[in-house]
């Protein structure tokens, strides 16, 4: 992305939270705002926003279901602003989803636009950001605020919202490194992790626990067996299911990781709060 | 959007208003406030009223609409009716879906009456009541420089000293501990960051206790009780109003006759106790007024305590609100809240002038406003003849900010901003609308309900339907607190009773007295009690013009 | 005093009616000869018993309003609604948290809200519905609560919800929860309380009780009146 408009100079961006930044995650949005007010860039949350959506409006082709997304779109440029930033991986594909269908789907979008008539039309004209893909044309200011390095070695683990499918990653689907990049500018070191794009049972926590406790095992368990300190991560749904379903792997060979937020090892780095178990 | 003669006018309200931002009118003197009621309240006219031919209470002079519904005859036929058929078998019989009647409940309920053996029936739905349309407030003394010793004075004296003492004691004392139940089951008063209550004037108080919930007061308390109401699962019969209440054979009170108004099939609700709460008579259109009351509240349930020995009290007195709707004519004599004057709009007459204190007692200010159109000629007068006199609500915003009208008066700004009238940029139109009875079955500090020289047992009574509290004129916010603080002596002191009553067989003797006596008095057949809903069909519905003079 | 009217049809559930221009769909009802049952309460606006849904010749859009607030128009087809078949949570107060999942975890289908605005534009209020629920979706209940405080619980929304959402049912969990939990407590109320129940007016007030209507009359008379102005930085 074309990132001239930010380089160095304090600047503002819309910021859509999703209802999991609100609750189950808090620490992610606090410590992504604060990592980015150092490098300059205010997170403006938007006024109004909706649930994205979320699962439903990836598993059906109801347009019913992209309603959401397209009227938070909507907000973002009602506002006044051309980009939005959103941190949950699952808002985050669905806006963007969303967004591609709107730019390139004009029967669907002349539904929908007839449909919300007491919005303004859309189509397409905002910009939905992930804030690593921010963070790749950043490296010098990242590397300036760095006052307190990293000296751990951590396992990098992306999931799979951010990379698939393809259209919407945030990087090298197949074989991402932004994050890694990201840690090493902080000063750590990263390890090899062949897992890093496994999905880690995502919903099916509700419906099957077990096998998501399982996947969790075979994780976590592979970030120790290859050195790692810590797992850093970029969704809260991995998030959780990482951290929480540890605590239910009865297998006696297993310790444990402790699961962060990138923006959390970023906040460390720049001289903030230390990273704590949630 | 106001016609161009009425624009006019206003042009002259908005040359007067920066000048009127600084002065008051004085207050009147006793004196002159006698003077004014005398002349120009509709209470003080003779001829529209007259003495009650039968009854307990024969002799006493009432509104003719009233008189005429308590000399009318019942509904039913007492020897058609079968009793032994029991359809609900109780402990506490609430008549009225209200506010009175929902606290009745929840103290009944408090007290030790399970959920199933209480039964509220009511005419509309749980909550169709006047309770739901109070807007300004709820008085209670609970500030520093506020007792309640000061708040007894106000009513008092706002009742023209014919309040019954212990009843005003008990309204006082236990205001305090009405808000906190209230704040402990989640209402929405509005306070300051610190929790201190915002409290403002109204009409007649002398000290800041007006205590509100934007100006949705009276729902957001009804909503709040009848939710409780439904998780503790009290029953709630709907859309069957009592008819007659019973008794069994030594004379105490056991329930009520009750008419399922969509089946039109009778019920037979038998009750250890039984409590009224059925509301006062605003649509008995008393002198051709419009009202500010809801569909029911039609008197029912003060006629069938009447006919079973119950005394009436203070019902030659009638509240007529100062500030009724007067434009436009959909919404007309519906209630613009005291609360647009306690926060400063001021009446003005046709000429842009001031001519009354903004919050003199109900009664006093009615009669102002009565005086200022058709004594003194200032009234504004509107396309269809309709006199009113301007509520110069755009000072408020003036004097507390931009935006408080839309925050502190969301219901009222709602109301005129639907038929194109922003009471933020122009005054409103108003005229005096018939509010509230003052008076009503007389009972005791217990809340049981009196009759001719003794308690008539196993009946309670709270809220409007009863008399005594507010004497000859109630306050702005005594009314709300009533319902509440009678609702509960009634919940707790029928719980008490019903554990000892022992209820005999059925009967509906006391009406075959009745007719007796409406026969013997010569009172022809020709009207019905109780109405349960007025007749708006046809012509009916179109706004009446007032026969002032 | 009379004057001559203009009439417009209006067609109640279908069939054709005559009435003057100018009046509330509810007073043209009973013009028309209906005498309520249902469907009227307060007649103000405050109770929501008079819920009318309604289409207008030549325009597609289904309308939503209150009878008592809405005048009629001509060719307007109109119905209203009798009741909503809603469920409520059952809840004791006491024992549940104002936490980020209490209005979830009651109404678990507000998950289901497809952000379509349906609510919205039925409500007669003209409330933020969607917003609301969205806030509660979040756990968000000082805001739930502070947009549902107009709310008159009339059930347009709810009935015409794609995600059979009961969306004023939860805005009165998130008021109470608001209310009991998250409003500051007024600590001037609960001492004036304690005085009462401790009996520290009970002597003056039984004197009070026992004085004459002229000494009465006195006292009301010279009572020192507290100023009107009020503070004009309030924080309600």
């Amino acid at each position: 992305m074309q990132l001239a408009n930010i380089q160095g100079e304090k600047m503002e961006i819309a910021y859509y939270p999703g209802c999991t930044l609100k609750t189950n995650a808090k620490e992610f949005e606090e410590s992504t705002i604060e990592a980015f007010k150092k490098l300059g860039i205010e997170l403006k949350e938007l006024n109004k926003w909706y649930c994205c959506g979320t699962v439903y409006s990836l598993a059906t082709d109801n347009l019913m279901y992209r309603l959401a997304a397209i009227r938070n779109l909507i907000k973002v440029k009602e506002e006044g602003y051309d980009k939005v930033v959103t941190l949950c991986s699952i808002c985050y594909n669905t806006l963007k989803q969303a967004n591609l269908m709107a730019q390139q789907d004009e029967e669907a979008m002349y539904k929908i636009n007839s449909f919300m008539d007491e919005e303004p039309d859309y189509h397409g004209e905002v910009e939905v950001l992930h804030p690593l893909e921010i963070l790749k044309g950043m490296e010098e200011k990242i590397k300036e605020n760095v006052v307190k390095p990293l000296n751990k070695k951590y396992a990098v683990y992306y999931g799979c919202l951010l990379l698939r499918p393809k259209e919407v990653a945030i990087d090298e689907y197949e074989n991402p490194s932004v994050m890694e990049k990201l840690v090493e500018m902080l000063g750590g070191s990263v390890v090899n992790f062949p897992f890093k794009n496994e999905c880690c049972g995502a919903y099916n926590v509700v419906s099957d626990r077990e096998a998501v406790v399982e996947r969790c095992y075979r994780i976590v368990g592979n970030a120790r067996k290859n050195g790692a300190d810590a797992i850093v991560t970029s969704c809260p749904l991995c998030h959780f299911n990482l951290s929480e379903m540890q605590k239910e792997i009865k297998k006696t060979d297993f310790v444990g990781l402790p699961i962060y937020y990138f923006s959390q090892l970023m906040v460390e780095a720049f001289g903030g709060r230390k990273c704590k178990e949630k | 959007m106001y016609p161009k003669e009425m624009e006019k006018s206003i042009r002259k309200v908005e040359a007067t208003r920066e000048e009127r931002l600084h002065k008051l009118p004085e207050r009147m003197s006793e004196k002159e406030r006698q003077e004014v009621l005398q002349k120009w309240h509709p209470d003080y006219k003779p001829e529209a009223k007259r003495k009650l031919k039968i009854g307990v209470s024969k002799g006493s002079i009432v509104p003719h609409e009233v008189a005429d519904l308590i000399e009318a005859y019942p509904l039913i036929k007492p020897e058609e009716i079968d009793l032994s058929q029991v359809d609900y078998d109780v402990d506490v019989l609430i008549i009225g879906g209200g506010g009175a009647g929902t606290a009745a409940a929840l103290f009944a309920y408090y007290n030790g009456i399970k959920p199933e053996n209480i039964l509220i029936a009511t005419k509309l739905r749980h909550g169709d009541a006047n309770t739901m349309m109070a807007q300004g407030g709820i008085q209670a003394a609970d500030k520093e420089n506020d007792s309640p010793i000061i708040h007894y004075l106000d009513v008092i004296g706002g009742g023209h000293f014919a309040n019954k003492p212990e009843l005003v004691a008990k309204l006082v004392m236990d205001a305090p501990s009405i808000i906190k139940w209230h704040e402990e089951l989640g209402i929405m008063y509005d306070k300051k960051e610190d929790g201190e209550m915002i409290t403002i004037h109204g009409g007649g108080t002398s000290r800041k206790r007006m205590h509100s919930a934007k100006d949705y007061t009276g729902m957001e308390i009804m909503r709040v009780l009848r939710d409780e109401a439904r998780n503790i699962g009290i029953p709630v019969l709907e859309f069957s109003p009592a008819i007659e209440l019973l008794q069994d054979d030594d004379g105490k009170v056991a329930g009520a006759l009750l008419y399922n108004l969509e089946t039109e099939q009778y019920y037979v609700a038998k009750a250890k106790a039984t409590i009224l709460a059925t509301g006062g008579f605003g649509r008995l259109h008393i002198q051709g007024f419009p009202t500010t009351n809801h569909y029911g509240a039609t008197f029912d349930g003060a006629v069938m305590a009447y006919r079973l020995g119950a005394r009436l009290r203070d019902m030659d007195s009638v509240q007529y609100h100062p500030t009724g709707v007067a434009y436009p004519e959909q919404i007309v004599g519906l209630l613009v809240t005291e609360k647009v004057r306690s926060l400063g709009a001021q009446p003005v007459n046709a000429d842009g002038e001031q001519f009354v204190h903004p919050l003199e007692a109900r009664d006093v200010e009615a009669a102002a406003l009565i005086r200022e159109c058709y004594g003194r000629k200032k009234g504004v007068v509107t396309p269809t003849g309709m006199q009113g006199i301007w509520l110069d609500s755009p000072m408020i915003d003036i004097i507390h900010g931009e935006g408080t009208i839309e925050k502190r008066l969301g219901a009222m700004f709602r109301m005129f901003n639907r038929f194109g009238i922003d009471m933020r940029e122009e005054p409103i139109l108003v005229f005096p609308t018939l509010h509230y009875q003052n008076g009503g079955i007389e009972i005791d500090a217990e809340a049981r309900v009196l009759g001719k020289n003794n308690v008539i047992q196993g009946l309670f009574a709270a809220g409007e339907v009863e008399g005594g509290v507010h004497g000859k004129n109630r306050l702005m916010g005594n009314s709300l607190l009533d319902t509440q603080v009678f609702g509960k002596i009634a919940g707790i002191n029928s719980a008490k009773y019903a554990k000892k009553a022992k209820i005999g067989k059925l009967s509906l003797k006391h009406v075959n007295r009745y007719i007796e006596e409406l026969r013997k008095a010569k009172i022809k057949e020709e009207r019905k009690a109780p109405i349960i809903f007025p007749d708006y069909r046809g012509e009916q519905v179109l706004s009446r013009a007032i026969d002032i003079l | 005093m009379q004057r001559k009217m203009k009439m417009v049809r209006i067609y109640i559930m279908g069939k054709e009616y005559r009435v003057p221009e100018g009046l509330t769909i509810m007073k043209a009802m009973e013009y028309a000869g209906y005498r309520y049952i249902r469907g009227a309460g307060c007649r103000a606006g405050f109770c929501g018993a008079c819920a009318t849904v309604y289409r207008k010749e030549g325009d597609y859009k289904l309308y939503a309003d209150l009878a008592c607030q809405t005048t009629v128009e001509d060719g307007m087809y109109l119905v209203q609604l009798p009741f909503t078949p809603a469920n409520k949570a059952i809840y004791d107060l006491e024992k549940i948290k104002a936490d980020d999942k209490t209005l979830v975890n009651f109404y678990p289908e507000i998950a289901r809200c497809v952000s379509c605005n349906t609510c919205t534009k039925a409500c007669p209020q003209e409330l933020d519905v969607m917003d609301y629920i969205q806030a509660s979706l979040r756990g968000d209940i000082a805001k739930a609560a502070e947009l549902s405080f107009d709310c008159i619980q009339c059930g347009l929304c709810a009935l015409r919800c794609p995600a059979e959402i009961v969306h004023y049912h939860v805005a009165q969990l998130a008021r109470r929860l608001y209310g009991k939990y998250l409003a500051p407590k007024a600590k001037h109320l609960e001492k004036r309380v304690k005085e009462i129940e401790e009996g520290k007016f009970d002597a003056e007030l039984k004197k009070m009780m026992k004085k004459s209507i002229e000494e009465l009359r006195k006292m009301y008379n010279a009572r020192d009146i507290e100023p009107e102005e009020e503070m004009p930085t309030e924080s309600d």
